[in-house]
């Protein structure tokens, strides 16, 4: 019974969120403006039999993928030259009956395809999440307590509260495996005994560099100084070698209840 | 070989620590195998200087006891993009390129003799130099056309367009000239287009012959893929200048990744000739034999990098050796008269394969194919290794590499009814890159000795020379010169950019010169500094 109401509640929760979401996406669909419709009808006359319904391809090449589509930066016009004059060498016949606002609207159909199906990959948020929470969140808390030793440094209540919320989730899911920022800290320990402590903004095999404690650069010839570095993230890097691909979805979705 | 896009941009910040590893290693001598392909001398007249790949020069004038007193000789500054082709040297001139320009500078100088400019539109990611022939010189554009230059003053001879750049395709090769003709590969993996290497007339630019890199419909190589239409989305790209035996008449050249990239669902099999190293007859373009280092490719792991060719014992026996560290973290040695394999190895820990088959050929882990929720894979997400040239040293028998450890997490995107959406059909993301320069032993894979350069990527090719030294540049801006037993650093200069191209080496006038492009400026060094 409870869960026929949980169904129930989430059902209404979804249909809700799908109304208040509609007046917006019309707006915006890029397949609703005139000459994209037109270009569409056009389309499904001349240029479907070889390359589909939706442009993704039959006997011709899907033109979803086609350079001259994905490069227009690159090609501008083109488009409109080949769709007039065909291709001849490769089996594609030229158009001379579409006029040039008949080509104008189809070069603009296939432009909307392309958009639509870019953004229907990089999609929204709700269905990145969708896509990337396949992991047990349970068995993540107990990753975060037990074998990952996150505990250690984090706490979902200290550094990690709200997680979830300030990150994109494709975002979240990289940077708990490995951080983007990191600061590795290096202390220099000179020949008169002093030592100086900073950020490391250089170490090969020949010199280090630190910004100090009160903002100076300075650097030395390792031959003349001894150097320990501290990397934080030295465990992030120690745990990528042992994870599972389920314990990093684990871990993802129980960082994802972080909100 | 789109070096992968980049999601998100790698730590900026400190560079890692280094470890020399201790080099107690037993050299692989090649007790006196003489290598039937000649080593490159006096001059550079090839992009790999000769055409074995070795990147190994004769010269010993700067050599392992004085390279110490290496200066400076000239400089040249481009203004332009950075440099990622290998100069050529001939009769004291040298010839390189950048996307839309070629230069010709006075070799012992530095100074400019002419420049070509042809801007034109299409993929300029890199240009990796140009070809010389009977005064001729041959450069492949980011609009996919070849030009044929006079090398005495720059000016056109002729433009011929080799494929159509509204599909996708550019040249990023420097041609390899062989009897005469000149061969490249179309290089672009922006969209589903198949790709191919073919043979020009030096003297006009017409075709002689054209090998698709995929194979014919209804032959039993196009049985690797689902059906004719799924292969016909194309790939195997030739994005790196391949080496030639002439005794064996063969021509190696390496393919690149299939389409789409990385959504393995649509085309399960081995999908030939992609991510393939193709034997091929030079006088027809014939496929004579071919080994296929990532079958069923998921994770852009062209076969692209330089088949290098080498005579020296395996097993015992004298054998005529091609040898290739590959992208997807593996060394492979092949007989290279009848494409035997004889070796596979990893030279940089990886988990996407979960073995190895009876034909040396990795076996794809689907489990770390690209997945929806993400495959966290070990390796770097630009593979092992990458255009970056190898060498290989007779003397030590070793074979040189700067290759890449990693993380990287690979995505599926499939939409409606489980197609890709594009010609990635997914995305990675990159997650930790350190960079190693590793000495191969040739024999059994083995790592005779490495050095560590920390967290960050290198993309510096390698010499060899006859005077005991490896050139090369590290991830943190220094040109090194190394001793090849053992990796002892025994010169180095701050570069003041990264080198993207390999060094290289000529000798005008009693002066050996060392050349290596950094950034935008061209730099060269000689014992005596400058004239």
């Amino acid at each position: 019974m409870s869960a026929l109401f949980l169904c129930l509640g989430f059902f209404l929760a979804a249909s809700i969120r799908a109304h208040a979401q509609t007046p917006e996406h019309a707006k915006t669909n890029p397949m609703a403006a005139p000459d994209v419709q037109r270009g569409q009808a056009l389309f499904q006359q001349s240029c479907s039999l070889c390359h589909g319904v939706g442009a993704t391809g039959g006997a011709g090449p899907n033109l979803l993928q086609s350079g001259l589509l994905l490069n227009r930066k690159y090609f501008g016009d083109e488009l409109s030259l080949v769709i007039q004059g065909g291709r001849p060498d490769r089996g594609m016949p030229a158009f001379p009956m579409l006029s040039a606002d008949n080509i104008s609207d189809i070069v603009a159909f296939l432009y909307a395809r392309v958009e639509v199906t870019s953004s229907e990959s990089s999609s929204s948020a709700d269905s990145a999440l969708k896509h990337l929470l396949t992991g047990n969140a349970a068995a993540g808390k107990r990753y975060f307590y037990g074998e990952g030793k996150c505990a250690t440094c984090h706490s979902p209540a200290g550094d990690l509260a709200g997680i979830a919320k300030k990150y994109p989730s494709d975002e979240l899911q990289a940077m708990f495996l490995y951080p983007r920022d990191n600061k590795v800290t290096a202390t220099v320990l000179l020949p008169s005994g002093e030592k100086i402590k900073g950020t490391l903004l250089h170490h090969d095999a020949f010199y280090v560099a630190i910004r100090d404690e009160d903002g100076w650069y300075r650097s030395w010839p390792l031959q003349d100084v001894k150097v320990q570095v501290a990397d934080p993230l030295s465990e992030h890097e120690e745990l990528l070698h042992s994870y599972k691909n389920k314990d990093v979805h684990d871990v993802f979705s129980y960082l994802e209840t972080l909100k | 070989m789109s070096f992968r896009t980049l999601k998100r941009l790698s730590s900026a910040g400190a560079a890692g620590l280094l470890v020399l590893a201790s080099a107690g290693c037993l050299l692989a001598q090649n007790s006196g195998v003489k290598n039937s392909i000649p080593s490159v001398s006096d001059s550079w007249p090839t992009f790999n200087g000769d055409t074995s790949g070795r990147r190994y020069s004769t010269l010993t004038q700067i050599d392992k006891d004085n390279v110490k007193s290496l200066k400076l000789a000239w400089a040249y500054q481009t203004h332009d993009v950075m440099l990622k082709s290998t100069p050529l040297e001939i009769d004291g001139i040298l010839y390189f390129t950048v996307p839309d320009h070629v230069w010709a500078l006075d070799a012992k100088t530095g100074e400019k003799v002419w420049e070509f400019r042809r801007i034109s539109h299409g993929d300029h990611l890199g240009q990796r130099g140009v070809a010389f022939y009977k005064g001729r010189i041959y450069f492949g554009t980011a609009d996919a056309h070849l030009i044929c230059l006079d090398a005495r003053n720059g000016k056109q001879i002729w433009d011929v367009e080799i494929a159509d750049v509204k599909l996708g395709y550019y040249i990023s090769v420097a041609p390899l000239v062989v009897k005469g003709q000149i061969v490249l590969g179309t290089s672009g993996d922006s969209s589903d287009v198949p790709h191919f290497i073919e043979a020009l007339n030096w003297e006009t630019g017409k075709v002689i012959w054209r090998t698709d890199t995929l194979p014919k419909p209804g032959t039993p190589a196009a049985k690797t893929w689902p059906n004719d239409r799924v292969m016909s989305r194309g790939g195997a790209p030739a994005w790196i200048t391949g080496t030639y035996d002439p005794e064996l008449n063969l021509i190696y050249w390496g393919t690149g990744n299939p389409h789409p990239v990385l959504a393995g669902v649509v085309r399960p099999g081995d999908n030939l000739y992609t991510c393939a190293i193709l034997a091929l007859n030079p006088d027809t373009g014939a496929i004579v034999w071919y080994f296929q280092p990532s079958p069923h490719d998921t994770h852009d792991w062209d076969a692209v990098e330089t088949p290098v060719l080498f005579d020296a014992n395996f097993n015992g026996n004298p054998r005529k050796l091609l040898a290739q560290a590959s992208r997807n973290g593996y060394f492979f040695v092949l007989d290279r008269t009848t494409g035997e394999h004889l070796l596979t190895s990893q030279f940089v820990p990886t988990n996407w394969a979960k073995g190895v088959d009876a034909a040396g050929r990795p076996v794809p882990d689907p489990a770390m194919d690209p997945q929806p929720d993400g495959a966290l894979v070990e390796g770097s997400e630009g593979g092992g290794t990458n255009w970056m040239s190898p060498s290989w040293d007779p003397e030590t028998g070793l074979f040189y590499v700067n290759a890449s450890n990693g993380y990287t997490l690979w995505y599926l995107e499939l939409g409606p009814h489980n197609l890709p959406l594009n010609h990635e059909g997914g995305y990675s993301v990159h997650l930790l890159d350190k960079s190693v320069l590793l000495a191969l032993d040739y024999r059994t894979g083995k790592v005779a000795w490495e050095r560590k350069e920390g967290k960050g990527m290198n993309f510096s090719g390698i010499l060899t020379t006859a005077g005991h030294l490896l050139f090369t540049g590290d991830s943190s801006g220094n040109l090194l010169a190394l001793d090849p037993s053992n990796g002892d650093v025994l010169w180095h200069t701050r570069l003041g950019g990264p080198m993207d191209p390999a060094p290289i080496t000529y000798q005008l006038d009693g002066t050996q010169y060392v050349v290596a492009g950094v950034d935008g400026v061209m730099y060269a060094w000689s014992l005596s500094g400058s004239l």
